[in-house]
């Protein structure tokens, strides 16, 4: 049953332990995130920053030990992937995946169709919805004719991440986990990629932006910060703590920080 | 080994032989035909019957073969009109191909279609191949066949040819048998067809011999999509002179077992082949290629291409063997081979092979088999989609490449239509783009 009352959580995240493998590789994270926030999570390699978005997305291959995570107060671990991206989830890929002989288009259309049908919205046709990619591709600089290729196929490194952006704006979802979307851009495909994002944010919209560096944090200016290393949730802050990390690393963060 | 595996297989060419021996007088042709079937049985009886102990038939299902009834179907004339109305009656007849003039050969034999432009007779001209020993299944047609359609093409050419295999041929054999010489600078496009759903175990072995003068180019789709009461094997033997391109698009889907036995020979500077072929398996069937590319001039060039999926317990075996000899300097060979396991008692066998006897060659190959990529999978799943309607895309998408690459459009629509029902779930997306 769905919560929304105002103020409540989007995602609740509760002490959750992950293992990988015989590894444990999340050791207790928890994480609160309202409608309308936007939170950054940053940390070290190997920190479990994208174990963490790979399991609320709902990927096989981890062991959850213990703990738990709600979206709009279901419980998230107990969907089936699809069913979390349709409730609202939305998962932009490190490493996003090419596809080849499945259709761009194709793909968005069905993804949109899937998420209208949940919603219990009629499905676009054609043309409706070719003007509605069309002028999200022209937010994202990507050229229409990128529609008829194959998913990511022969994209380069900063295309399969602006490709990514666009299915997140075509799929308007109510959480986007955003995994290290700035890693391999330049300053331009950045600020692309950073407006975009800044598009979709709304009041009713969540965004938690996985990266290693500020940069990003630049441009989508986050409410709250968390630095994840050990599998821990190590300190939160502000904006400031982020410019703190740029400037001192990660290694004076030893210690967990007082609540 | 057996002796008794020996004894078997010499107990089985007995067999085929005795079934030669009691028709042999009855096949049509004059004394140069006999001659050319009396040789061919000769042959066959020299090489013996295939082991599946020789790496060549290692994955042909020849038990299939072996229990054949090797007597070719015997239908009067009267008989095959018949059928042939009643088939169009019934609508039973794929749709005409647009631009494409059809033959067509009902148990063997021409039933409709220009005999002009098929110049199908029964005279031995265009008998001179002498089947190596991995090829000795193309032996049977020329003992046994009736008819062949025998076509010379002088400038361009679109010809379909459908073999047909009619319920009145159950529990005998058909022998299709196909001839093609190509002009210099002609241009081809055939399609060649096999289909048929008799009731009781038959036998469908079929040969095609094709000769390609100096830059001929010939784009050829073979679509075998015959009952499964159907054994069928098909021996193909291609021969290239200078800068002549061959295209094949195969597809199989049909028959409870098909051998596919080729030989390419890439004899003139400059020649090429591109053998891109899919294969969809269900339930029992076993579908296998062996492929052979003989590189034996300069600058000539291989690209093959073959994808295929095994749902339920259906077996699927790809060898492809490219041979480049001391002489084809400058050649270029690209071999893609990739299996698709989908059922639990599936099974993929792949074989690349690449035989390399001069230095000044570029060669790729790389052949993979497995289940679906867990990774693609999860990325349209958290896409929003239906998982199986993901699988569904992610199958389709792994026969697109080859499927696409059909560019006869009806055709392809038609291609498309057969590889969906061999996959499950697919037909419910049949408007796939």
């Amino acid at each position: 049953m769905s919560d929304t009352t105002p103020g409540a959580p989007l995602l609740e995240v509760r002490d959750l332990h992950v293992r990988v493998g015989g590894q444990a590789v999340l050791k207790g994270v928890s994480l609160s995130v309202r409608a309308g926030e936007v939170h950054a999570l940053m940390g070290p390699n190997g920190s479990g920053k994208s174990t963490l978005a790979f399991v609320l997305a709902g990927r096989p291959g981890y062991e959850i030990t213990g703990g738990s995570a709600s979206f709009e107060g279901r419980d998230l671990l107990a969907l089936a992937p699809e069913d979390r991206a349709r409730a609202g989830l939305f998962l932009g890929f490190q490493y996003p995946v090419e596809i080849p002989g499945v259709n761009n288009a194709y793909l968005l259309k069905a993804a949109l169709n899937a998420a209208r049908r949940e919603r219990a919205l009629p499905e676009l046709d054609a043309f409706e919805f070719l003007s509605l990619v069309r002028a999200k591709t022209q937010l994202m600089h990507i050229d229409e004719s990128f529609l008829g290729r194959a998913v990511n196929e022969g994209f380069s490194g900063g295309e399969k991440k602006r490709n990514e952006i666009l299915q997140m704006l075509v799929l308007e979802p109510k959480l986007a986990l955003l995994d290290e979307t700035d890693s391999g851009l330049d300053i331009d495909a950045m600020k692309i990629v950073a407006n975009g994002i800044n598009s979709l944010r709304t009041a009713d919209r969540s965004i938690v932006l996985v990266t290693h560096y500020q940069r990003l944090l630049e441009y989508v200016v986050p409410d709250f910060v968390h630095v994840l290393a050990g599998g821990r949730i190590l300190r939160s802050g502000d904006r400031s703590l982020a410019l703190e990390l740029e400037r001192r690393g990660y290694d004076w963060l030893s210690e967990p920080a007082a609540a | 080994m057996n002796v008794a595996a020996s004894m078997q297989r010499s107990e089985i060419l007995d067999r085929v032989l005795h079934d030669y021996r009691g028709v042999a007088d009855s096949l049509p042709g004059g004394g140069s035909a006999h001659s050319a079937r009396e040789r061919a049985a000769g042959q066959l009886a020299d090489l013996g019957w295939p082991s599946a102990r020789d790496e060549y038939w290692r994955y042909a299902n020849l038990r299939a073969f072996e229990r054949s009834v090797y007597r070719p179907a015997t239908v009067s004339s009267a008989q095959s009109a018949a059928t042939l109305s009643a088939l169009q009656r019934q609508g039973a007849l794929p749709a005409p191909i647009e631009g494409f003039e059809r033959l067509i050969y009902l148990d063997g034999v021409l039933v409709a279609g220009a005999r002009s432009a098929a110049q199908s007779d029964t005279q031995a001209n265009g008998w001179d191949w002498d089947w190596p020993a991995e090829l000795r299944l193309g032996l049977l047609c020329d003992m046994f066949a009736r008819d062949a359609a025998r076509l010379y093409v002088h400038g361009t050419a679109a010809i379909e040819v459908l073999f047909l295999t009619s319920p009145a041929a159950a529990g005998a054999a058909v022998y299709p048998r196909l001839q093609l010489q190509l002009a210099a600078g002609s241009q081809m496009q055939l399609i060649e067809r096999h289909l048929g759903d008799p009731e009781a175990p038959t036998l469908v072995a079929c040969n095609v011999t094709i000769d390609m003068g100096r830059g001929a180019n010939l784009r050829h789709y073979r679509l075998q999509q015959c009952g499964r009461q159907i054994a069928f094997t098909d021996t193909l033997w291609a021969r290239l002179a200078e800068q002549a391109i061959y295209n094949v698009r195969g597809m199989t889907f049909g028959a409870g077992t098909a051998r596919t036995s080729a030989r390419v020979q890439l004899a003139g500077r400059g020649a090429g082949v591109d053998w891109q072929a899919i294969a969809a398996g269900r339930g029992e069937q076993v579908h296998d290629t062996a492929l052979k590319v003989e590189h034996g001039a300069p600058d000539t060039r291989t690209d093959e291409t073959f994808r295929g999926i095994a749902d339920e317990r259906a077996r699927l075996a790809f060898s492809g063997r490219i041979q480049i000899s001391a002489d084809a300097t400058g050649s270029q060979a690209h071999q893609s081979l990739k299996g698709l396991i989908e059922g639990k008692g599936a099974e993929i066998d792949l074989r690349p092979q690449l035989e390399i006897n001069t230095h000044e060659v570029r060669a790729v190959h790389g052949a993979t088999t497995g289940r679906l990529d867990e990774n693609l999978l999860f990325y349209l799943l958290s896409r929003g989609l239906e998982r199986q309607e993901a699988r569904t895309l992610l199958k389709w998408a792994f026969l697109g490449d080859v499927l696409r690459s059909i560019d006869v459009p009806d055709l392809r629509a038609e291609a498309e239509r057969l590889a969906a029902g061999q996959l499950p779930d697919v037909p419910a997306l049949v408007a796939l783009p």
